[in-house]
């Protein structure tokens, strides 16, 4: 495989390459670096945070007294924001790169959001253990998560008092898309999913008494279904593994869909429903790296920023810096805005969302300036970039440049530039970019990652 | 479209008064064929004539309208909520049968100043209770089974924008609303914030470098658009933010100051027509009587804040203020004290300028309803739309709405 090839796979299936990774990869087979990816995320390596100051909560403590149940969200709460900066972390310096990115998928696909942090992590496991198994599994173990089973409602469906929510999401987000199923068949499938619940711990409990055993009809069949048959009878439906397809389609290689490629990915996923054959089906394809593909997708923030930690690491003196980032930007991990995810695409650009990117780079690299010093000009970097920082940053960091100076020593700015910027660049740009000073290669670095280029992948 | 344009907006003069002609000149998204005389007079006409503008607000999660407004005479209403109805003792009472969640007192005062339109089972025909189709239908304005990639509002700019700035979301992102086919609105939370932003020497010189390689129809070609409009509009927003003046204290909520900057903006005389602001929440699946309350007291307080701080300053007779959700909720309640989602709901419109204050319509039956237990809707929400283009922003709704709505009364 070329370079950009090997780039482009590495941006899609994990998040960005670093020039070391690409020097040793430049020149294998599609076949070996594929094979290699697949085999660095076989590891499940699960996140886990310390929790032992929080294991004094007992389910009685919490249930009995509300002072306590308060006190015990308020500290979940806090656990939250470091969950989410250990993974945002953990994206940055895994080597199971493919798990990863699978992770992060899933985490749109199969949104979920709450707040006791014992039942998050869990859930954040199943979506890291599962990323690259069976689907069918996947959902029914979902479907029996303690914090999906609060998120949605299912907890709240009785057989006395149904409650849709879950049934009516699994069908609309998560398995076939809307218009591919009746009102009656979220009625009948939630009465399947009835008597859900889990305990204290987020173990999986079916209370039996609020369990609807009555006959269901559902698609065409009809059974003492509970929520495990509903789930095998929509994966009979081809339209689930087209469903999938087509976000996978739209997430790993176009925004504009294909429909002939995504009718091709959903005869391979259709036939069982393995998740890392169809992942593997996708890399290996030719078409995946048609030139049209190759720094055709906005990034997402997370991969803008995951990314660029990636190419310049950033120490961040204050969890809280990495959480008003991640909001500035509009993607805050473990809190989507709602049960559909973030729509991606052009939807994460408006004016505000990219003016803020375009600036990122600069705020955390070069205390929020960047240097238009042209050609000629003299120009001490090393002052620049070492001086006090000014008050009233908007984040406090350090930044490893040692890093960055050896990945690219022996590169020329030409070859940082083709490093950094995955996307052709506009012609006016690249004659703007001529003009600058090239005696720093921080700067350059800086000034890269501050081009509308850059939020390509 | 230009030619288009100016042929119809010839002949709207003839129906149309001289005023309301140069009003939309100035949004006109194309100034060439417009005589040079009349954009001549545009600022004139602007600032000294008035100019009248939307605001919407939307609550989102499906805000439960039976609880908001509450049918407090009503057996099927106590029946069908034991739990969660509003005792009658509780409710502000505006009519024999209806009257106002105790959280609404400030609306209940814009009720009675004549101020306050109340639309009942607003819909439409086979509703999704999915929010995130239904906020699309109702943010697209299209059937429940037709696919639109652009919202109301954007295809208004398509038409009669001219920048970004014609429609400003008071919030982090923008709506499908305000994102139109071939124009946006523009996301303005903090003016201050997005103008220090667009400040910058280095993007100023990358975008004056920036030669369009045909790459206006990618992603790429995209962005660099998104950063030329956004830099001219931050400006233009900044300044006029920084020239508004408010009145009033508002509530210190997210919500309170959305409508703080919007009515700041407003008072600059900004030339925006629509503003956008939403209110999150409502989604009140379990334990609904105690979110709905406090959202609910949220949005009067902060809608009470906006409405007499427009009033000090005279703008309150130019501006209109829609209030939905995407959805009501089910009538009947569920074991969690909530309700799952439903269909029809209100809808509220506020103004100075009312024909038909108060209840526009009467409530729907709560016996006779869909077969998912759901209040029918009565009236279109597109024919509040259609009735709002024409004879408030008096543009042709139809060619907007890309059909015809039979109008309401209410203005």
């Amino acid at each position: 495989m070329n370079t950009k090839e090997i780039q482009h796979l590495y941006w899609r299936a994990g998040f960005g390459i670093t020039a070391k990774t690409l020097q040793a990869l430049s020149g294998k087979s599609r076949r070996f670096i594929v094979d290699s990816l697949f085999q660095e995320a076989s590891n499940i390596d699960a996140l886990t945070l310390n929790l032992a100051d929080l294991e004094h909560y007992t389910p009685a403590m919490i249930v009995k007294n509300k002072a306590k149940r308060g006190e015990f969200i308020k500290d979940s709460r806090e656990k939250l924001k470091d969950f989410n900066l250990l993974w945002f972390d953990r994206m940055i310096t895994s080597k199971a790169l493919l798990r990863e990115r699978m992770t992060l998928f899933w985490a749109n696909h199969f949104v979920c959001r709450d707040t006791n942090i014992f039942h998050v992590q869990q859930y954040n496991n199943v979506l890291r253990t599962h990323a690259l198994g069976d689907f069918g599994d996947f959902i029914k173990v979902i479907s029996k998560e303690a914090a999906m089973l609060k998120y949605l409602n299912n907890k709240q469906n009785r057989k006395q008092k149904p409650n849709e929510n879950f049934a009516r999401e699994l069908m609309e987000l998560f398995t076939l898309g809307e218009g591919n199923y009746s009102e009656d068949d979220i009625k009948e499938s939630a009465k399947a999913f009835t008597g859900y619940n889990h305990n204290f711990q987020g173990t999986f409990i079916l209370r039996k008494f609020n369990h609807d055993y009555s006959f269901k009809s559902f698609f065409g069949h009809r059974g003492r279904y509970d929520g495990d048959d509903i789930i095998d009878i929509i994966l009979e439906q081809k339209q689930c593994a087209r469903f999938v397809c087509k976000k996978i389609y739209k997430y790993f290689v176009n925004d504009s869909v294909d429909q002939d490629r995504v009718e091709e990915l959903a005869s391979v996923f259709y036939k069982d429903y393995n998740i890392e054959n169809l992942m593997h089906y996708l890399f290996m394809a030719d078409w995946f790296y048609d030139k049209k593909h190759i720094g055709s997708k906005i990034k997402s923030p997370i991969d803008f920023m995951v990314g660029l930690c990636r190419t310049v690491p950033v120490n961040f003196h204050s969890n809280k810096d990495v959480l008003k980032i991640q909001k500035l930007l509009g993607q805050v991990l473990l809190n989507p805005p709602n049960v559909a995810g973030w729509k991606g695409g052009k939807n994460w650009i408006d004016s505000n969302s990219l003016m803020l990117r375009l600036k990122t780079p600069s705020v955390l690299l070069a205390n929020a300036e960047i240097s238009v010093k042209e050609k000629g000009e003299f120009e001490d970097a090393f002052k620049m970039y070492n001086r006090k920082p000014k008050r009233n940053r908007l984040v406090n960091v350090s930044v490893n440049w040692k890093s960055f100076e050896e990945q690219f020593q022996n590169a020329s700015f030409e070859d940082i530039k083709n490093h950094l910027i995955l996307s052709e660049i506009s012609k006016g740009t690249q004659t703007y970019l001529k003009t600058l000073s090239q005696h720093s290669k921080r700067n350059f670095c800086v000034q890269l990652m501050s081009l509308p280029e850059y939020q390509m992948c | 479209m230009c030619t288009v344009n100016v042929i119809t907006r010839i002949s709207n003069v003839l129906v149309m008064d001289r005023r309301a002609f140069l009003k939309q000149s100035t949004l006109a998204s194309s100034l060439f064929f417009v005589p040079s005389f009349v954009k001549a007079f545009e600022q004139v006409a602007t600032s000294q004539l008035g100019y009248k503008r939307l605001v919407i607000i939307q609550l989102t999660g499906g805000n439960d309208g039976l609880n908001t407004i509450i049918p407090y005479n009503n057996d099927d209403y106590y029946r069908n909520r034991p739990s969660i109805a509003i005792q009658k003792q509780n409710v502000l009472k505006a009519t024999d049968d209806l009257g106002f969640h105790s959280s609404l007192a400030p609306l209940k005062n814009l009720y009675d100043n004549g101020n306050l339109t109340i639309i009942n089972n607003v819909g439409y025909p086979n509703p999704n209770r999915s929010h995130f189709r239904s906020t699309d239908i109702w943010q697209t304005a299209s059937n429940s089974n037709q696919y639109l990639s652009s919202g109301w509002i954007g295809r208004y700019l398509d038409h009669y924008g001219k920048n970004p700035y014609n429609a400003i979301e008071i919030d982090d992102s923008l709506s499908l609303a305000l994102k139109g086919e071939s124009f946006n609105g523009i996301a303005a939370k903090n003016p201050n914030v997005l103008f220090r932003t667009s400040q910058d020497p280095y993007f100023k010189n990358v975008l004056e470098h920036y030669q369009d390689d045909h790459l206006s129809e990618h992603n790429l070609g995209y962005l660099y658009q998104t950063m030329i409009s956004a830099k001219s509009s931050a400006k233009y927003i900044f300044e006029k933010h920084k020239a508004g003046k408010v009145s009033k204290d508002y509530p210190n909520n997210e919500f309170g100051n959305q409508l703080k900057t919007m009515s700041k903006l407003i008072n600059s005389g900004i030339e925006t027509k629509v503003f956008y602001a939403s209110l999150g929440g409502f989604d009140t699946h379990a334990r609904q009587l105690g979110t709905q309350s406090r959202l609910l007291e949220i949005y009067a307080e902060s809608i009470e804040a906006f409405v007499h701080d427009l009033k000090q300053q005279g703008t309150f007779d130019d501006t209109l203020i829609l209030t939905f959700s995407e959805f009501g909720r089910r009538v009947k309640q569920n074991a969690a004290n909530g309700t799952d989602h439903g269909a029809a709901s209100n809808l509220f419109i506020i103004g100075s300028q009312l024909k038909t204050p108060g209840f526009y319509n009467d409530l729907a039956s709560l016996s006779q309803l869909d077969d998912n237990g759901d209040l029918k809707y009565s009236i279109d929400f597109r024919s509040v739309y259609a009735t709002v283009l024409e004879r408030w922003l008096l543009v042709e709704d139809d060619k907007i709405l890309n059909s015809n709505f039979p109008k309401l009364d209410f203005i």
